[in-house]
């Protein structure tokens, strides 16, 4: 059964690359139109943009950088003037820089804190106001195993998460009056076309979809599914996030990591 | 080195470091201020020597100047106990921008900081004992300051991520989350949250911590009896956030806030 989400509204921030690409095209297919953000990555977008159109979806393009609040005041207020208002918010544009601790500086630090945790606050406040004139709304994070677990190679990346985690619940609290829900989905390794910022080794080398050529031995020390998330399997859980049949469900995280956590 | 020892909190630690075990000090916050002071005059009664000062503690370079004069008159340091705690009411929806960042910075980004600075020292050294003074709030939403509680569940984080990397130099990071001390139903007043009416009798044992009560945690965190520990957050709460049924709660009547107050 497709989770059925005709005639919403999403804006899904990043969403022309990686998992916010995959999250926008399954929102799609569910009936949403999709307001594709994007900073840098306009070619992707505009992939993102013909994926959705393939599907007959409905979609328009929105660049911004969102660690500044008057680009993302303005994002919102482009989306709600084409498509009438926002019903699903999904928080996904973050940066994850690969610098280990006595490495950082004060300006990748300041960046990091910026996009990743004041960025996805301040989305929420664009959007808030036209989800209480709906009367609801879904905000869904992006977040990541490292909101819990250490990653042992950015540790301001899981500063931000660590935060996200606790952005998340607080929101879920003060909003549940309003009817908006707020959850997050806390994915682990996942094949988003290239290695995110500098290469590390939990990421298996070859991933071609979940056919993945390391053997699988090897494979399964770190993914007992024997193989990585993608990031449509990110996509569909958003979209039951973002859908009526998650009406009770508000300041959780899920963790959708095919068990690697455990390990 | 101890940040913001003129705080109630910062003053018990000071106290207890300073009897127990004979350290020196680097003490933040204001030198002129009258419980600097104090806490100066406790050291020098407890026969250790104390330097105070004010630095950003979110800027490197004033962290590194500190450290390097503490180094040549008191020597490296082998304990840094980041104690800071600012609540202020903020939410989510019409929070303020700048005093987001403000709360965020004052607790995340200056343990960052000095975790780098002191941090490098005390690898270089192979040793050294790292504490955050944190909050239940890394965990439990407050409803009141979502910019307090984001800011301690980075911090929370960037424990266990020093933990991991100064952890292969024999240095120990770990937190404490401090639960309920008296005042904090006013501190974190809720129109959302219920989580600190009745909060002395949430706990268990009807008691709120004290700023001893960190202290005695922190002396045990620091010293050699934890030498295995890393990593770990310590939940001081007398169990608070276990709290669960209000009919359960050991009492909760007039005439039991009267014979506390006695």
């Amino acid at each position: 059964m497709t989770t059925d989400l005709t005639g919403r509204v999403a804006l899904v921030t990043g969403a022309g690359t990686g998992i916010g690409k995959g999250v926008a095209v399954e929102l799609a297919a569910c009936g949403a139109k999709v307001a594709v953000h994007y900073n840098t990555s306009d070619a992707g977008a505009k992939d993102t943009e013909a994926r959705i159109r393939a599907l007959g979806g409905e979609c328009m393009l929105v660049q911004a950088d969102v660690s500044r609040k008057s680009e993302i005041e303005r994002m919102a207020a482009q989306v709600i003037e084409r498509f009438g208002g926002i019903d699903i918010l999904v928080n996904n544009a973050a940066q994850q820089l690969n610098i280990e601790l006595f490495e950082y500086d004060e300006t990748a630090y300041d960046r990091l804190m910026h996009v990743n945790l004041k960025g996805y606050w301040q989305c929420m406040q664009a959007v808030i106001p036209s989800m209480k004139a709906r009367g609801k709304g879904r905000i869904v994070f992006i977040s990541s195993v490292h909101s819990k677990r250490p990653t042992d190679f950015d540790p301001v990346y899981a500063m931000t998460k660590g935060g996200m985690r606790m952005l998340c619940r607080e929101s879920a609290l003060e909003l549940a009056k309003y009817h908006i829900t707020v959850n997050a989905v806390e994915p682990g390794a996942v094949d988003v076309g290239k290695k995110s910022g500098k290469p590390r080794d939990i990421i298996p080398d070859e991933v071609n979809g979940d056919v993945v050529t390391k053997p699988r031995d090897v494979l399964l020390r770190k993914f007992p599914m024997g193989r990585i998330g993608l990031p449509e399997d990110v996509g569909k859980l958003v979209c039951y996030l973002s859908s009526d049949a998650s009406d009770f469900m508000t300041g959780t995280a899920i963790r959708m990591d095919g068990a690697s956590m455990l390990l | 080195m101890i940040t913001d020892a003129d705080s109630d909190s910062g003053e018990a630690l000071v106290r207890a470091f300073a009897q127990e075990t004979g350290a020196n000090f680097i003490l933040c916050g204001n030198p002129d201020g009258e419980r600097m002071q104090a806490s100066l005059a406790c050291c020098r009664s407890a026969g250790v020597r104390a330097m105070a000062a004010d630095p950003d503690l979110c800027s490197v370079q004033a962290v590194d100047a500190l450290l390097r004069e503490a180094r040549d008159t008191l020597g490296p340091v082998t304990v840094l106990i980041h104690n800071r705690r600012r609540i202020e009411p903020i939410r989510v929806e019409d929070g303020d921008e700048a005093l987001f960042l403000h709360l965020l910075d004052t607790h995340a980004k200056s343990a960052f900081v000095c975790t780098q600075a002191v941090g490098r020292q005390m690898a270089e050294a192979g040793a050294g004992s790292i504490l955050f003074v944190g909050s239940i709030h890394a965990e439990k939403p407050t409803g009141s300051s979502f910019a307090f509680s984001v800011s301690q569940g980075a911090l929370k984080m960037l424990a266990k991520e020093a933990a991991l990397t100064l952890g292969r130099s024999g240095v120990r990071v770990n937190t404490i989350e401090m639960g309920p001390v008296e005042g904090d139903d006013e501190r974190f007043r809720s129109d959302v949250s219920a989580l600190y009416q009745h909060y002395r009798f949430k706990v268990p044992g009807a008691q709120l911590g004290s700023c001893e009560d960190l202290a005695a945690c922190a002396l045990f965190l620091a010293s050699n009896k934890a030498r295995y520990i890393n990593g770990a957050d310590i939940r001081l709460d007398g169990g608070f956030v276990l709290h669960y049924l209000d009919h359960k709660m050991k009492r909760d009547s007039q005439r039991q806030e009267e014979a506390d107050r006695r």
